[in-house]
């Protein structure tokens, strides 16, 4: 007997699905070749997914199409993340050129204010323009270390990014506004990239409330390390949000409202919520701040045996919120800890930092780590285990095991 | 007389393995049903196998799946896809179905 509680609304999917089965019954008896590489760590020249055709794909690790990873050794030399090297995660298909058209024409609505006013990318970038350096980083990086069966991508260090953003600080957007209205808690933004695919807005779209405070730092940006945003990363216009989770860099920007109470989408009430493993709710923590974190980039079992003698041990490291202020290494597992230096320019507390440790190292494995502070917090040794895998910044996950020959 | 014995031991597992395939094969013409209809899982999800071409969801051939991280999937759902399970959309049987069959499918 079926036993059916709850239906669901099918009327699109049975279109999609009478169309596909038809298909499918005539592709289940052929072989048909995949275009895309299957998930993998190791594979080199295999294909990317169309719309990411233009990364690097030895730089990356594809966990499906729409979850792509960098590599821990590809995480930039340079302090700042190449486009090329940007992981993908995305939870709408990323828009097309023709869906998005005329980019100076794409509008956002600005709600909330005195004087609610909806405005072109054109006439945004009459208001202001800025540049910052932040780290984007997916809630879930570091999920892959946890031992329960989480679901999602199992990312180790590479959903995380340090990237130019250039575009139009959020303050001066308000201020053409007319300023906040006084009641107001939330800075709600939200896309428009579930638009195309028909499903219900509760259910799929990506609109994310963080506090009110954050629009001081906010952008809405328009390029991208110094070419415009692209479409994969939520081109044309995204919102920034320094020093929070990359679901809060909402894509495909639409809305910007602000507002009394959280959105009540599916994507701000029950998802990114960091709750007990075998419990979820809306009672529990949104993903919000990223908390106090670093690792090692280089040398890792990725760039192979190292040579005994002087070692550079590189990695990056963040404070979150706040600028971070000093990281240690360890290449003992964590019993002796010694001061590494920051490397390279500072770009700001919401860009990483660059660390380089000197090691004098005979033959033989080592565990390194990486302990990062940002004054008032540092890493802890272990991960917070929680429900979803979100926020994982324990220094002892992040550690590398090398040979040393 | 053990000849025989022996003969009719390997007839009734050759048997036994034929039904397990019939009853695979049945599985996988539901499996089918359910991903492309009763589901709608095609509506999201890429899979060749299916001819599905949904672009919500991962394309399922790029993928590493195994019948249960399909299934604890199909329960409990994740972003945009409805828990199946949990929300009783779909059946305890059908939920194991179309796990059987998405994970014997893709890549294929």
């Amino acid at each position: 007997m079926r036993k059916r509680g709850k239906k669901l609304n099918l009327k699109r999917r049975s279109f999609l699905a009478s169309t596909a089965s038809i298909a499918g019954l005539a592709a289940t008896a052929s072989v048909v070749p995949i275009s895309i590489s299957r998930a993998n760590h190791t594979e080199g020249e295999k294909g990317l997914p169309d719309f990411i055709s233009w990364k690097d794909r030895n730089a990356l690790i594809v966990h499906s199409d729409k979850g792509i990873e960098t590599h821990r050794s590809a995480i930039g030399e340079s302090l700042i993340t190449p486009n090329r090297n940007v992981y993908i995660r995305n939870n709408m298909p990323t828009m097309t050129d023709d869906q998005i058209g005329e980019r100076n024409n794409w509008k956002v609505s600005i709600e909330g204010v005195r004087n609610p006013k909806t405005f072109t990318l054109a006439q945004l970038k009459k208001l202001g323009h800025a540049t910052i350096a932040t780290i984007l980083q997916c809630s879930g990086n570091g999920r892959g270390f946890f031992e329960h069966k989480v679901r999602g991508s199992q990312w180790k260090t590479g959903a995380a990014a340090c990237v130019f953003w250039t575009g139009v600080p959020m303050k001066a957007v308000v201020d053409a506004c007319g300023g906040i209205n006084g009641s107001t808690v939330y800075m709600t933004s939200a896309g428009v990239d579930h638009e195309p695919t028909g499903l219900d807005p509760k259910k799929a779209m990506v609109e994310r409330s963080v506090p009110k405070k954050v629009f001081k730092d906010a952008m809405l940006a328009w390029e991208m390390n110094g070419v415009p945003l692209p479409n994969a990363h939520g081109g044309p216009l995204r919102m920034v949000t320094p020093g929070y989770f990359g679901i809060n860099n909402v894509k495909h920007l639409g809305k910007v409202s602000f507002t009394e109470k959280q959105s009540s989408v599916k994507y701000m009430k029950k998802s990114y919520r960091i709750s007990p493993i075998g419990k979820k709710g809306s009672q529990y923590p949104s993903c919000w701040e990223m908390p106090v974190k670093s690792w090692i980039t280089r040398p890792t079992n990725e760039t192979g045996t190292v040579k005994a003698g002087k070692v550079q041990i590189v990695g990056v490291a963040m404070g979150g919120t706040k600028k971070v202020r000093s990281v240690s290494v360890s290449i003992d597992g964590g019993k002796i800890w010694k001061r590494a230096k920051f490397i390279g320019p500072y770009l700001g507390k919401y860009a990483w930092r660059q660390f380089a440790y000197e090691a004098n190292l005979s033959s033989g494995t080592y565990n390194i780590a990486s302990l990062a502070s940002n004054g008032s917090d540092r890493q802890p040794e272990l991960r917070m285990e929680n429900r979803r895998g979100y926020a994982h910044n324990g220094w002892k996950d992040h550690s590398v095991n090398i040979t040393v020959v | 007389m053990k000849i025989i014995k022996f003969l009719l031991v390997i007839l009734f597992c050759s048997a036994i393995n034929h039904q397990n395939l019939l009853a695979d094969e049945a599985k996988m013409l539901k499996g089918l049903e359910i991903f492309n209809e009763t589901a709608g899982c095609a509506g999201c999800h890429a899979l060749k196998a299916a001819g599905a071409k949904g672009n919500v969801g991962p394309n399922l051939d790029t993928v590493n799946l195994t019948y249960e991280s399909v299934k604890e999937m199909v329960i409990y759902g994740l972003g945009v896809m409805p828990a199946f399970g949990e929300e009783e959309i779909l059946t305890k049987e059908e939920i194991d179905i179309v796990s059987f069959y998405v994970a014997n499918s893709v890549g294929k």
